[in-house]
């Protein structure tokens, strides 16, 4: 098998999947929060693509397609709400979207 | 003969249920018809199978019949099972006999009632439930007729159930019926236990030796003959049950119902002989109801009340022969007590049907100068329960008294309280019949019987007491139109003759039929009958002198005692006893329940787990910030905790 070994990719998912989750936690604006989201979902999917070539196996990828595709639909709900949000003229904060207080 | 007996039990049956069906695609006269005609046919039925009955020699009279297993449990059978023997054919006859001429007697009674249809269907069920009753080939169809007479009784005493006395009424029958009801049951608890069939014979047949046994299951079933025979202590539903129409008053006193008690002690007689106590428990209760009803009936003003507690005096003798082992003296009087008191019911009826409902004897007084005939047959009526020779009541309730001589010191104690008895009941049937049907007319009476031939046609003569209900305009010459009048008479001549086909000394064909069935216990010697005779007609008629002094010649006043009056009045207070007895504990102690344990315990303990959710509800409802990154960061949190958990526990 030619190519790096499989520490490095790991290692770029993991800071792909810590960037992602930093930003979810750190960031108020739903937009980069969703961005965030897809980072965290695609260094997941980097590290299942490379066990897959590490044990010459296809289901890995066949996994990250299915994260691709449940990410593109969660993409379009979120959108979809940022949108009506935006629409009502409501600041994309999420501090700011705190209506579910118990 | 087996299928003439079915067709006597279920032809109506298969009445009610056309005229259910059929509903409104019939008139009201064809209901009544087919009614009718379905009773008549139980009766030409019953007579076939007396007929074969008594071609057979005397000791095969006995055939059952069973169509249907409906339950098995081990070795357990109960079928729709029915027996034939001289005891149900006698049964059979009177039932479907004189229920016939009530039901024809309703046809002109009930004419013009808005819901004459639904009154036939009653009709034809109440029948069908007595004849199941005395058919029933086992304690189970026994209890289902015995419910089901209940149950019709219910139906027809609020018939106009617009009238909310009619529905207390019927209530009470019904749950006071319900009392016997349960106790009966509970008695085939034990039989089942005990003897594993409920079908009779064998299930009549306790053994001896199983003292405390066949006294509770004799308890049981003197609990249910007590109820329905309203005898004292479970009497006080009858006098009410007068609020029904009179034809289903005269059903429910003369050919059904209140007689089923001394069927079933007739019946069940070879349980009862196991159980000695509980049979002179019987004879005591009805000695006791005899004399107080006779009592009773002293100050009532109702005129179906005081026919009400003649009937409840008059099975009090029965009971006192069936209690005494003196069956077919019982049985007897039963067969002539239906003649004449549906005859006294009849006649009556006749005379609240033409005076708008009227029943207080003070407002009809003086009505029999104008209806004649309804006067002989009142009359002839009145004799026979008396027991003024050669009426029906002479020969039967002599042959009681006489039985009930030859029965010890216990039989003779009770003999007296017969005899007196016999004494009232001269008394408050004379009152009765001098009040309504002698001396001048009332006014009441005056304006309803001569006023008519004035406005002949103005006035809807028709109906109860009740004068809003709706009624349709119908007047009728003399006393009665045809349909009322022919069965009266038909049974004024039964009361005069029903009596003679048994005359204890010189030849008794009745005790010799249900000799099979039931042998008595007693049999008096001649000079006893005589005896009885004598001294029960002599204080019959001393009762109806000093009725006539009162009431006819009015040489004396009326004694007026007052305690006497005002306990008579309130019927011994039965009625408030029971009140103050059972209703008020019950009253109170659902109060009690309803503030202590509904409202405390069931209600408070609700209440305080609401609570409890609520407040831990708003408790958790605080970690819910609404800040989506507090989430994040708390799956997140918890991940780092997890990975590190499983990791360490490596």
């Amino acid at each position: 098998m030619k190519g790096p070994e499989i520490v490095w990719y790991l290692a770029v998912a993991a800071s792909l999947f810590a960037t992602g989750a930093l930003g979810v936690l750190l960031r108020r604006s739903l937009l980069i929060v969703l961005l965030s989201l897809e980072i965290m979902l695609n260094g997941a999917n980097l590290a299942l693509i490379a066990f897959s070539r590490l044990h010459g196996e296809s289901s890995g990828q066949i996994f990250a397609l299915a994260v691709m595709a449940v990410a593109a639909s969660e993409v379009v709900v979120g959108l979809g709400l940022i949108v009506a949000i935006a629409r009502k003229r409501l600041d994309l904060d999420v501090d700011k979207l705190s209506f579910l207080r118990g | 003969m087996i299928v003439a007996a079915w067709i006597c039990l279920l032809a109506p049956l298969a009445a009610a249920l056309l005229i259910t069906l059929l509903g409104t695609g019939i008139s009201r006269r064809t209901a009544a018809y087919i009614s009718t005609s379905s009773v008549l046919g139980s009766f030409a039925a019953a007579v076939v199978v007396f007929a074969k009955l008594s071609s057979e020699s005397p000791d095969a009279r006995s055939h059952s019949s069973t169509v249907w297993e409906w339950l098995t449990a081990g070795s357990f059978h109960v079928g729709l099972r029915i027996l034939v023997d001289p005891l149900s054919v006698f049964m059979m006859l009177i039932v479907s006999g004189v229920g016939f001429l009530i039901v024809a007697y309703s046809i002109g009674y009930m004419d013009g009632d808005d819901e004459e249809r639904r009154y036939f269907a009653y009709m034809a069920l109440f029948v069908f439930s007595m004849l199941l009753l005395v058919q029933a080939g086992n304690f189970v169809i026994l209890l289902a007729g015995w419910g089901l007479v209940g149950l019709s009784s219910y139906l027809l005493i609020g018939f106009w159930h617009e009238r909310p006395a009619a529905i207390a009424a019927a209530k009470k029958a019904f749950i006071m019926n319900a009392i016997g009801d349960a106790t009966m049951a509970l008695a085939f608890f034990l039989l089942i236990q005990h003897h594993n069939t409920l079908n009779f014979p064998p299930a009549l047949h306790v053994g001896p030796g199983h003292g405390w046994l066949v006294n509770l299951v004799a308890l049981g079933l003197l609990g249910g003959a007590v109820a329905k025979s309203a005898q004292i202590p479970l009497q006080t539903w009858l006098p009410d049950a007068m609020e029904g129409p009179t034809p289903v008053s005269a059903l429910i006193h003369a050919a059904t119902m209140v007689t089923a008690g001394v069927y079933l002690i007739v019946r069940c007689h070879a349980i009862f002989e196991q159980a000695p106590r509980v049979e002179e428990l019987a004879a005591g209760l009805g000695a006791g109801t005899l004399l107080v009803a006779g009592l009773i009936a002293l100050v009532q003003t109702d005129i179906k009340r005081v026919i009400a507690y003649s009937t409840m005096s008059q099975i009090g003798y029965m009971f006192l022969g069936a209690g005494l082992g003196a069956y077919a003296n019982a049985m007897f009087h039963l067969m002539t007590h239906a003649f004449f008191k549906a005859l006294l019911f009849m006649a009556a009826g006749v005379v609240i049907h033409a005076l708008a409902g009227e029943q207080d004897i003070r407002k009809l007084a003086g009505v029999g100068g104008l209806m004649p005939v309804t006067r002989i047959v009142f009359l002839i009526g009145c004799l026979a329960l008396i027991g003024v020779p050669p009426l029906a009541g002479f020969f039967s309730k002599d042959s009681i008294i006489a039985a009930s001589f030859a029965r010890g010191w216990y039989g003779t104690v009770l003999s007296i309280a017969a005899l007196i008895g016999t004494f009232l009941t001269g008394l408050y049937t004379s009152r009765l019949f001098l009040i309504v049907f002698t001396g001048e007319p009332s006014p009441f009476v005056r304006e309803h019987l001569l006023g008519r031939s004035h406005a002949h046609g103005q006035e809807g003569a028709h109906g109860e007491d009740d004068p809003s209900r709706p009624h349709s305009v119908h007047v009728h010459r003399g006393e009665g139109p045809f349909w009322l009048m022919a069965p009266v008479l038909v049974l004024a001549v039964l009361s005069v003759v029903g009596g003679w086909i048994q005359f204890a000394p010189l030849w008794h064909p009745l005790s010799t039929w249900l000799d099979e069935v039931a042998p008595p216990l007693a049999t008096p010697s001649s000079a006893q009958e005589a005896v009885a005779s004598v001294l029960a007609v002599l204080l019959g008629l001393a009762g109806v002198a000093l009725a006539f002094a009162f009431y006819g010649r009015r040489r004396l006043a009326v004694p007026r005692i007052a305690w006497a009056q005002t306990l008579l009045e309130h019927k011994f207070y039965f009625d408030e006893a029971y009140d103050f007895a059972f209703y008020r504990p019950a009253v109170w102690l659902s109060l009690q329940l309803g503030r202590w344990v509904e409202g405390l315990i069931i209600g408070g303990s609700i209440r305080e787990i609401a609570q409890g959710v609520r407040e831990a509800g708003l408790g958790t409802g605080r970690l819910q910030t609404g800040l989506v990154r507090t989430y994040a960061l708390a799956i997140a949190a918890s991940l780092a905790v997890i990975t590190v958990v499983f990791v360490a526990v490596r």
